[in-house]
Parts: structure tokens; C-alpha cells; sequence
């Protein structure tokens, strides 16, 4: 039961993700991603990380999406055409290079992947064999704020400043240019 | 309970989709996509691993991390996407080419 | 004034040779400024004058006297210059002298009005002064030097006229003729100083010179000798085969022709062949005589028909030329002398009076605008009318010509013809084909110079114009004519105008003859000739002026010696023909085997250029810009990479990191 649903949220991204890549309309390709980003979210749940999933709906969502949106609403004049195109073809041809590419890459990966098997690292064997791995009971939320505030607080001081720069600096970069 | 080797592969089809994506596309938001793709991988494979890590709990505070990251990068990134557009009335990376020699 | 007339024989023919040297060398200075002629006719004036007092008279009949200067010295022998005078010498310097004296005033008038008339000055003075030279060299080289002088001063007065195509043509047979015999000459030389090793003509043949204490090498050698020497004296004496010239070269003035061509140059031969006289042996002696004599003949007879008046009396210049070769050859060169005297004066007063005539008919000619050669004899006739004086003194030097008693030429002939009967009678059998057939040409001479002088003179003039104003020449021409007109008659040279042995020229060499006196020839001789000519003369008169010619003019005879026996023809077939074909051989070959083979080479050559501008092109050139290419090639494929997509630039490092990683999978 609980592969069935892994397998159906695993095809859910990766057929979302095609769809992403194939179709022409821009639009549509965003809105489509939404569903990736669900997908993944769903995805993190079954890894146990649910705090994760949550943040991925939050940031990615509410956040990541509707920029996506904004710059392409902002950037393409064509919008209502582009709405409007929803085109003869369906899937748009692909660009065979990189396609091939790509393929090789998911080749080399799912042969690297069969190969590894299940050969896990030496911490990873320990881990399991000491137990000390995440339960579905365990209640994640509460340890990540306790390491956020005591082992990891250095980087994440540093992420939050980074994360304050960057967007100060994309604000920077987004504004009009003065006339003068 | 889900085996590695699942989520790996998923991951692994993710990111070549991503990797299509950066390559093939002629449309720079679907390029931020795809490398918005990538990093959802990486993330899906921190948090495969994460769960085998419960004393540092490494694997998902830097999928944290990353999503922070990937949010930033992604502001940076349109904002990049709309100077470019501003100055040279297009997306398409196919058209703009001051690299070249 | 007597130390400057007091002047020495040497010092005196010195002047007389260098004085028209010196004209020539004014005139040649002066060009066309000169045109008088006064500096010529002063120098032979002069010239004549020292000739006669202070050489001839000084010297004739007394010891010879030489001197020389070192020249040049080859190894040990010393080549000199000098002068060598004795009765030969003298003589014969005094002879031109005299000759071209009158000569000289005669063409001042002649010449009058020629646009080239500054050439013929210095030309004229030129001839003088290699002529002069000639007579006195002490040496055969020297006599050499003046021989070719004297020839290249024949070759530029008959080519005086040089825009007329035939005398170019004459001046260039005269002058390739002469080359025959200077080569001839030089051998001669060059085998005498084999011999003895020496060519002072005192030394050679002084007293008791070279050639009589050495002895000859070989008898063979000696005749060769000689003959090389004759065949000198036979190119520049007009003798058979060489002939040919000299009736061509009266393409000249007549003036020249009477100077150089009947009485000074052409006695040249002569000359040289009584200086070098006791080189010639028997053999070569005989072959004098026969060549004179068959000269004597043929050349008599091929003046018979000739209708230019100069032709006729070149060819009785050959004849008489041949009469002394014959003297030469039965070895009495002292008549050969006297002959060439006494033929000297009156040939040359034969060819000016010609001159005075040819004047004539020219202004006839020119006042009618007439189409006629003035030459012609055809055209003349009856000029005793206007002209008597000439005609007088044409007679007398045709009389001289025919050998009639009382003038010069009576005397010099039988001179030659009693020696010949002699030197026959010595040997008998057919050496008195000889002195017969001279006799025989002393008649034919009778008879065309009898010919000449009927047609000229007597009957009608053939030419008819309506105004006749033909006149004697003005005195300049005619008083020269008359001075050696004067020269013609016995007096000159004998007190006794019957014997010959009493002239003063016979008595002066004085030599002794290898053959007996025969008393009865030198009464019963005479007496035949002059009979003999005088039915000549009745047969002429009756042909030519009584108007009874019996012959037709297709005889083949008259043909033959109309042509002059076709002899140029021959020359022109054998030598002209054959050497032009040579040169067309020799052009051929040049152009297309020579050349041929040259241009082949080259084109050999180009072709092997082509070849190899072919291999560097495309072989040396095309290795490197193949390689050069190539990297163009691999560089522009690479360019093409840096196309300054960053999605392609992603693309190529993924790309290489598939393969790395797929390379690190496989290994």
C-alpha cells in the first residue's frame, strides 16, 4: 500500500516533469510544475521528512512559483498569444543532442544505482545496526529546531544573512533603472 | 518502508529531466525550472539519506539549507532574467550571444 | 738656298711619298671645306718635282741606295722600315709621278661641279701616297702594308659613285679579286721568311744577298714561293682568271681609271714581279709566260666587240698587262719595265681623252635630254669634226697602242715581242706558240683600237639631235692630254725611233738575256707588225667607216667575246652561287639545327620550369596550405564551439563528464 502511493507520487513528478520539459506553452509549463513540486513534496513525506515537505509547499509554492509567474508575466508580451497557442503540437520536438544527453546521463545514473544496490556506507550500516535511524514516530520538528539552534546555528546565521543579501540584491537587480 | 534505491532512481530521472531542461530549452524561465528540478533531486536524495542520520539530523537541515539556497538563487535568477530582458527584448538564450568569440 | 735645295736621295723620296700623305691627311681634316683640289695638285706637284730632281737623277743609273730604321722585333729578328732606291725604284716612282700629275689637273676641271668632289681629293692623294710607298719599300712587309693601301684606295674611288647599285657592285668584286691575290702575296712573303728569315728586298736580293749564298731549300718550295707571288701580281695586274675586275671597276671616274686602272696600279703586278724576278725558277717562269700570254688574247679579243669605250680600253689594258707579264716571263722584266713606261703614258692619254669624249656626250646627252649611254661607242661618230685636237691626240696614243713606228709603244712592243722570238728560239718547238700568238695580238690590238677610234671619229654621229654643240675640252683637260701626248712619241724615251736597245730605260738596267740576240727578227719583226696593222687598219676603215660590215650580229665568236667569254657568267655560276648556297646551307643548319637544338633545349627547359612551378604549386604549396587548411579547418570547428550560447557551453561539459564518467565505468 504505501509503494503503490510512492510509485503513483513518484510518476506524478516524473510525468509532471516531462510535460514541464515538453510542452511549448510557458504557461501551462509552470502550472505544471506546481504539481512537481507538490509531487516532491509528497515525495519527502515518504523519507520521513515531513517538516521538509512542508517548507518545499511553503517556499516553493508561495514563494518560488508566483516569482516564476511574475517574471513571466513581466517578461512575455506574447502572454495572451502564448495562453491562446495551444498549439497542433502537443509535445514539442526535442532537441536531439541534448535528449541523447540526457539519456546517457539517466543511463550512467541507473547503472551506478543497480550496481550500488543496496551496498550502504559503513555509517549507514552502523546507523541502522545502533537504530539510530528516523522512525515515522519520532517527532522531527523538535529536533531540527534544537540542532538549528545549537549544533547548525553557524550556518544557518550565515544562510539568513546570505538569504537576506540575495534578496535585497534581486530587489536591487528588479527595480527600474533611473531615468537620469 | 521505501527502499534507497527508489527514491535514488526517481531522483536520478528528475535531474536528467532537469538537465534536458537547461539545455534544450529556449525560454530562460524554463532553464530556472530545470535547475529548479536539479536541486529538487539533490534534495530528494539529502532527505533519502537524512533518514539514516538521526543523532545530526544533517540530511534534512541541509535540505533546508538547499531549499534556502534554491529560493534565493531563483530571486537572484529572475531578476537576472528580467534585466536581460529588458536589455535585449528577449529570453530566448539562443539570441543572445555575447560570448561568442 | 743651296743647302735647301741640296736634299739626299733617301730624305727626297721621304717627301715624295709623304707629301700626298700629307694632302690626304689636310683634306680628311677639311671634309667638305676642301673642295679645289689645290692641296693635292700642290703635293703632287711637289711630289713630282723632288721625284725628278732629287731622286731620279741622283740616283739613276749609279749604286742603290737603302736605308731603314728598326720597326718591331719579333724574337730575334728585327722587322725595319726603309727605303730602298735603285733604277727599278726610281723609275718607277717617277713614272707615277709623272702620271698622276696630269692626272690631277686633268680632273680638276673633270671633276668640277661632282657633289662628292672633297672624297675624291683625299681618295686621290691616299692612292698617291700607298702608290709612292709602294715603289720604294725596302721590304716586302712594308711593300705588303702599301700593296692592300693601294687596293682599299682602288675600292674607294670605283665605288666613289656609291649610290650606283653596279659601282657598289664593281668596288666589291674588285675588292674581293684583290683578297685572292694579298693572300697569295702573303704566303709569299711568309715563305720567303721561312726560307731565309729575312724580307729586306737588298738583303734577299742585293748583291750578294741572301738568295744567292743560301741555297734554295728545295726546288718544289721555291716554285711555290713563286707562284704565290704571281698569283699576287695576277689579282692586282688583271691577269686571266682574276681579270674580272677591272673591266667592272671603270665604274669609276674615268680619271681614276686612266690613273689607277690603265697606267700606275695595275703595273703593280709587274713591278712586283720585276722586283722579286730572281726568285722565280724555270717552272714558274713558264707559267708566267703562258698565263700572260693567254691573257694577251683573250682579253684582245674580248675588246674587239665590246661597244663601251672604257670596256675597250680596259681590256686593251689587260691585253698590254699580259704583253708584260709574257716580258716577264721570258725573263726580260727590263722590257716588262720599258713597257709599262711607254704603256703608262699613252693608255693613260687614251683614257682621257675617252674622258674628254664621255664629257662631251654627257652635255649632249643632258642638253637633249637624251635616253642614251654616253659610253656607248654605237652612239658616236664623227666627233673629228668638233672635236680635232682630242682626235689627234687620241690617234697618236692608239698608234702607240697598235705599236706603229716612231712612238713609244712601237719601241716597248717589238722590245717584247724580239725577246719572246728569242727566248722561243732558245728553247724551239712549242714555246714559239708564244711568241706567235703575241704577234698575233698585236694585230687584233691594231684592229679594235683602229675600231675604237673609226667609229668614234669618222662617218655621221648616230644620235640625231636638231642643236649639236659638242666642243673641245677647255685647256686644263686638254693640256695634261697634249703632256702626254708628247710622252707617246719615240723621243721621250730613244733618240733612235727604230731600235729599241738605245732608250734610255734598256740602257739604265742594262741586265743580260739567258737567249742569243737573233739580228734579222729585230728588222724583219717591225716590219711585219706594222704591215700587218696597216691591213687592220684598211679592214676597220672598210667595215666600220665605209659602212661594209660582213659579219651579222648572232656570230657566235662576236657573242662570245661580246660577253667577254662568259666568264663572269661562270664565276658568277661556280662561286657567287655556290657560296651563296653554302651561306643558305650554313643559315639553314644555323636556324634549324644549331637553333634547333638551342630552342629545343629551352624548350626542354621551360617545360621542366612548368613541371616544377606545377610541383610547387601544387605539391610543395598545396602540402602546407593542405595543412594550413586543415588547421584553418579544425580551428573554425572550434570556433564554431565558442558560439557564446551558455546552453551549448553546458551541453560540451556535461558531455565530457558523461564520457568520463562512462570511461572510469568501462575501465
Amino acid at each position: 500500500m504505501e509503494l503503490a502511493i510512492f510509485y503513483a507520487f513518484a510518476a506524478l513528478v516524473i510525468g509532471s516533469a516531462l510535460l514541464v520539459v515538453s510542452l511549448k506553452n510557458t504557461a501551462r509549463s509552470l502550472f505544471l510544475f506546481f504539481i512537481v513540486l507538490f509531487g516532491m513534496a509528497g515525495l519527502f513525506i515518504f523519507a520521513l521528512a515531513d517538516f521538509v515537505a512542508i517548507t518545499q509547499i511553503m517556499v516553493y509554492v508561495g514563494g518560488v512559483l508566483i516569482l516564476m509567474i511574475f517574471a513571466f508575466m513581466l517578461s512575455n508580451k506574447e502572454l495572451l498569444a502564448d495562453l491562446q497557442n495551444t498549439s497542433s503540437k502537443f509535445l514539442s520536438i526535442p532537441n536531439w543532442q541534448s535528449l541523447l544527453l540526457s539519456i546517457g546521463f539517466l543511463a550512467v545514473m541507473s547503472y551506478g544505482i543497480i550496481e550500488w544496490h543496496d551496498n550502504f556506507p559503513q555509517w549507514i550500516t552502523e546507523n541502522i545496526r545502533q537504530g539510530n535511524i528516523i522512525k515515522s514516530s519520532d517527532n522531527n520538528i523538535n529536533q531540527l529546531g534544537i540542532k538549528f539552534m545549537t549544533q547548525y546555528l553557524l550556518p544557518f546565521e550565515v544562510i539568513s544573512i546570505f538569504l537576506l543579501a540575495a534578496l535585497i540584491g534581486a530587489a536591487h537587480l528588479s527595480r527600474k533603472e533611473d531615468p537620469k | 518502508m521505501i527502499s534507497l534505491t527508489h527514491f535514488l532512481f526517481v531522483s536520478a530521472c528528475l535531474f536528467c529531466i532537469g538537465l534536458y531542461a537547461i539545455i534544450a530549452k529556449r525560454n530562460s524561465i524554463m532553464i530556472l525550472i530545470g535547475i529548479e528540478f536539479i536541486i529538487n533531486a539533490a534534495i530528494l536524495n539529502l532527505v533519502a539519506f537524512g533518514r539514516y542520520d538521526k543523532i545530526n539530523y544533517s540530511g534534512q537541515i541541509f535540505a533546508l539549507f538547499a531549499i534556502v539556497l534554491a529560493a534565493a538563487a531563483v530571486a537572484v535568477g529572475l531578476a537576472i532574467i528580467l534585466n536581460v530582458y529588458r536589455k535585449y527584448k528577449t529570453i530566448n538564450p539562443e539570441n543572445i550571444t555575447d560570448l561568442r568569440d | 738656298m743651296s743647302d735647301l735645295l741640296n736634299i739626299s736621295p733617301i730624305i727626297g723620296s721621304m717627301l715624295v711619298v709623304l707629301l700626298p700623305f700629307l694632302a690626304f691627311l689636310i683634306q680628311a681634316i677639311l671634309g667638305k671645306r676642301s673642295q679645289s683640289g689645290n692641296i693635292a695638285l700642290v703635293s703632287i706637284i711637289l711630289s713630282t718635282i723632288f721625284s725628278l730632281i732629287f731622286v731620279f737623277a741622283e740616283v739613276w743609273k749609279q749604286e742603290p741606295i737603302s736605308a731603314n730604321v728598326s720597326w718591331f722585333t719579333i724574337g730575334t729578328h728585327t722587322f725595319t722600315l726603309g727605303i730602298l732606291l735603285n733604277n727599278l725604284t726610281v723609275l718607277m716612282q717617277l713614272i707615277v709621278c709623272i702620271i698622276a700629275l696630269p692626272v690631277h689637273i686633268y680632273s680638276k676641271s673633270y671633276m668640277k661641279g661632282d657633289p662628292g668632289i672633297h672624297r675624291y681629293w683625299m681618295y686621290l692623294s691616299l692612292f698617291c701616297f700607298a702608290m709612292l710607298g709602294l715603289t720604294i719599300s725596302s721590304n716586302l712587309l712594308m711593300m705588303y702594308i702599301f700593296w692592300e693601301l693601294v687596293g682599299f684606295a682602288s675600292y674607294l674611288l670605283i665605288g666613289f659613285w656609291f649610290t650606283k647599285e653596279s659601282a657598289v657592285q664593281a668596288n666589291k668584286k674588285a675588292f674581293i679579286i684583290n683578297r685572292i691575290g694579298d693572300l697569295g702575296f702573303l704566303l709569299g712573303i711568309a715563305s720567303v721568311y721561312s726560307m731565309y728569315g729575312s724580307l729586306n728586298l737588298v738583303e734577299l736580293f742585293g748583291k750578294d744577298g741572301l738568295f744567292y749564298s743560301l741555297p734554295a731549300s728545295s726546288d718544289g718550295w721555291l716554285t711555290f714561293t713563286g707562284i704565290c707571288f704571281f698569283i699576287g701580281a695576277m689579282a692586282k695586274s688583271a691577269q686571266f682568271p682574276l681579270h674580272v675586275w677591272l673591266p667592272d671597276a671603270m665604274e669609276g671616274p674615268t680619271a681614276v681609271s686612266s690613273l689607277i686602272h690603265a697606267a700606275t696600279m695595275v703595273a703593280a703586278g709587274v713591278f712586283l714581279l720585276s722586283t722579286v724576278f730572281p726568285l722565280f725558277n724555270q717552272t714558274v717562269l713558264l707559267t708566267i709566260a703562258i698565263i700572260g700570254c693567254i691573257t694577251a688574247l683573250i682579253s684582245a679579243y674580248f675588246a674587239i666587240s665590246q661597244t663601251d669605250i672604257k670596256k675597250i680600253l680596259a681590256f686593251s689594258t689587260i691585253s698590254q698587262l699580259g704583253f708584260m707579264v709574257v716580258a716577264v716571263g721570258v725573263g726580260a722584266w727590263d722590257a716588262a719595265m720599258f713597257h709599262l713606261a711607254t704603256h703608262a703614258f699613252f693608255k693613260c692619254l687614251l683614257f682621257l681623252s675617252a674622258g674628254a669624249i664621255i664629257h662631251e656626250m654627257a652635255h649632249l646627252k643632258e642638253a637633249n635630254k637624251l635616253d642614251i649611254d654616253p659610253q656607248d661607242i654605237n652612239n658616236m661618230g664623227g666627233l673629228k669634226k668638233w672635236m680635232p685636237k682630242t682626235f689627234i691626240l687620241m690617234s697618236i696614243a692608239s698608234l702607240a697602242l697598235a705599236g706603229f713606228p716612231l712612238t713609244s709603244g712601237f719601241l716597248s712592243k717589238d722590245a717584247i715581242l724580239i725577246s719572246a722570238f728569242e727566248w722561243a728560239a732558245q728553247l724551239n718547238g712549242l714555246y714559239f706558240l708564244i711568241p706567235i700568238t703575241l704577234t698575233l695580238v698585236s694585230i687584233l690590238t691594231a684592229f679594235y683600237i683602229g675600231r675604237l677610234i673609226f667609229k668614234v671619229f669618222f662617218g655621221e654621229l648616230k644620235i640625231k639631235v636638231e642643236r649639236i654643240h659638242l666642243h673641245e675640252a677647255n685647256l686644263s683637260m686638254l693640256g695634261p692630254m697634249i703632256f702626254l701626248g708628247i710622252c707617246s712619241i719615240f723621243l721621250v724615251f730613244s733618240w733612235n725611233p727604230i731600235a729599241y736597245h738605245h732608250s734610255f730605260i734598256l740602257t739604265g738596267f742594262s741586265i743580260t738575256y739567258p737567249f742569243a740576240e737573233i739580228h734579222s727578227l729585230h728588222i724583219i719583226l717591225p716590219i711585219i707588225l706594222t704591215i700587218s696593222s696597216a691591213i687592220a687598219w684598211v679592214i676597220g676603215w672598210n667595215w666600220y667607216v665605209k659602212g661594209k660590215y660582213p659579219l651579222n650580229s648572232g656570230n657566235k665568236l662576236l657573242d662570245i667575246s661580246m660577253n667577254q667569254g662568259y666568264i663572269n657568267e661562270f664565276y658568277n655560276k661556280i662561286f657567287v652561287k655556290s657560296t651563296l648556297n653554302l651561306s643558305k646551307g650554313l643559315y639553314w643548319f644555323d636556324q634549324n639545327i644549331v637553333d634547333g637544338f638551342v630552342n629545343f633545349l629551352a624548350t626542354i627547359v621551360r617545360n621542366l620550369a612548368h613541371f616544377s612551378a606545377w610541383i610547387d604549386r601544387y605539391i610543395v604549396d598545396g602540402l602546407v596550405n593542405t595543412i594550413a587548411g586543415t588547421a584553418y579547418y579544425i580551428g573554425h570547428l572550434l570556433r564554431w564551439v565558442q558560439n557564446g550560447r551558455l546552453q551549448n557551453y553546458l551541453g560540451f561539459a556535461f558531455t565530457v563528464v558523461l564520457i568520463g564518467i562512462i570511461y572510469l565505468i568501462i575501465k
